[in-house]
């Protein structure tokens, strides 16, 4: 082919059509990037002008749902339904009352759910994500409903997200870690959030204890996955949810083969100010629960300084180097003894303590 | 006529927050990032900074310190108005000097009288 092209008498033309054929080409395609620009900048202003639009009606309107034109095309659907979003996460009282109301006067709840079902898995995901963000109550049971139909997991953990955000009470807490366990175990981060979520939409109803209550019937539960026990725990301690305080003990005692769930009863107990687990914890076997409590090992009482000085001579490096930064911390008495340790025979606690009081010292 | 400075990169928090401070006889002014509200500051001297943390740019606990560290703007009383309830980001912001740590969603007029009965207490000379 090449050298039927190289000896033809046209092949300069075959080059030069060549040629323009591809400079047409790229001319077509800057066009076409261009015009695709345009039409987003279009649209991204259209979206401007209707979240502004909503979120003046919003303040403005006794029935916002007068003023604005109802949505027809998708992104004007989303245009309302990120102004509405932004309101009901950042504001509650009148204006969060008539942004919930207007997702229903403007039909975008309706549109969403239709979406939910939508043959496309992403576009029911992104549905779903949209529908979280309102948090309405009104659609949990939706949710339920849309979750025992659902062929994708991926959509199913997006709709445990949004209901995780509607949690109420202990029997929709259980009802929601029994649907998590129909799933495969995904991270520990998304557990966590839902978790956070459940603690955050109780605490926002002034139910906090509830969750007490689910930590004490999840304590025995088999069923109950010991990484979702952890992540729960670990929630706890971040979301500062104060009513689980009592059985976080029990979880420490009950869970001996499960380091990472005593270390997650450790911090959120600490956390608390609660520092019963912390002695044991120094003694435990393994060293990331004994590292764990060297954390909060200052904070708690001078009399631990004893077997915080022996962790000077611990096996690991890390809960050596962790037990003289505790000691710097701690000061006075402790202070002192960590600047014995650091002329001491043994070299590993004499670096770790010399580390240590090098860094107070900064 | 005492001056509101809101930093946040949600445009709803601008209007609504215009509107209701507004209506209650506050200058708004308003930014969308770190560095407009740090020039913004700078330049309107407000009496109270409302600031949100998770912006693009610049973290509303960089915008915080900054204002800390400079001589012009540390002064400024500063609110900050985010939905992240972690202690350890209300120790964070506690840690940089702030005034008041508030946590979405809010209710606008508790924040409204929050700020009259602070503005009050903290009248400039």
């Amino acid at each position: 082919m090449l050298e039927f092209l190289t000896q033809s008498p046209h092949f300069y033309d075959y080059v030069t059509l060549g040629v323009l054929f591809l400079g047409v080409f790229n001319v077509g395609e800057i066009l076409f990037l261009l015009y695709n620009k345009a039409k987003v900048e279009r649209s991204e202003l259209k979206r401007g002008n209707l979240k502004r639009l909503a979120a003046t009606a919003l303040i403005t309107a006794t029935d916002p749902a007068e003023l604005l034109p109802p949505p027809v095309a998708e992104d004007e659907f989303a245009a309302y339904s990120e102004a509405i979003a932004s309101v009901l996460d950042s504001f509650e009282g009148e204006v969060a009352v008539k942004a919930a109301k207007l997702l229903t006067d403007l039909g975008i709840d309706g549109h969403y759910r239709r979406l939910a079902r939508h043959r496309t898995w992403y576009k029911r995901g992104n549905a779903i994500d949209i529908l979280s963000s309102f948090r309405l109550r009104a659609n949990r049971e939706f949710f339920l409903a849309v979750f025992r139909s659902e062929p994708s997991t991926d959509v199913k953990y997006r709709i445990l997200y949004g209901l995780s955000r509607l949690t109420r009470d202990h029997a929709e807490i259980r009802e929601l870690a029994e649907l998590l366990s129909t799933l495969p175990y995904l991270t520990a981060k998304y557990t966590e959030d839902i978790f956070f979520n459940i603690i955050s939409a109780l605490k926002a109803n002034g139910r906090e204890e509830e969750f007490g209550l689910f930590l004490k019937e999840a304590l025995d539960d088999k069923k109950v996955l010991n990484l979702v026990k952890r992540d729960c725990l670990t929630a706890c301690h971040a979301a500062s949810c104060e009513k689980g305080r009592s059985v976080l003990k029990k979880y420490y005692e009950a869970h001996e083969e499960e380091p990472e769930i005593q270390i997650a009863a450790v911090r959120a107990l600490a956390k608390m100010g609660d520092f019963v687990l912390i002695p044991p914890a120094l003694r435990h076997a393994d060293w990331r629960v004994r590292l764990t409590a060297l954390k909060y090992a200052d904070l708690c009482c001078t009399d631990l300084l004893p077997e915080i000085r022996c962790l000077l001579r611990d096996n690991s490096y890390h809960v050596r180097l962790a037990a003289a930064m505790t000691m710097a911390r701690a000061g006075g008495a402790a202070r002192a003894a960590l600047t014995e340790e650091a002329a001491s025979q043994d070299k590993f606690a004499a670096a770790a303590a010399a580390y240590a009081l090098t860094q107070g010292a900064a | 006529m005492a001056k509101i400075l809101i930093i946040d990169d949600d445009e709803t928090i601008h209007l609504i927050g215009r509107a209701y401070l507004g209506k209650a006889g506050y200058e708004v002014q308003t930014a969308f990032d770190g560095p407009e509200g740090l020039e913004k500051a700078a330049a309107f001297n407000p009496d109270l900074v409302l600031l949100d943390i998770n912006m693009p740019k610049m973290s509303g606990f960089d915008v915080a310190k900054k204002l800390r560290e400079n001589a012009g703007t540390k002064h400024i009383p500063i609110f900050i108005m985010t939905s992240l309830k972690q202690d350890s980001n209300i120790q964070r912001g506690y840690g940089l000097g702030i005034d008041d740590y508030i946590t979405k969603p809010t209710n606008m007029a508790h924040l409204k009288l929050k700020i009259d009965k602070f503005l009050e207490k903290h009248k400039r000379p």
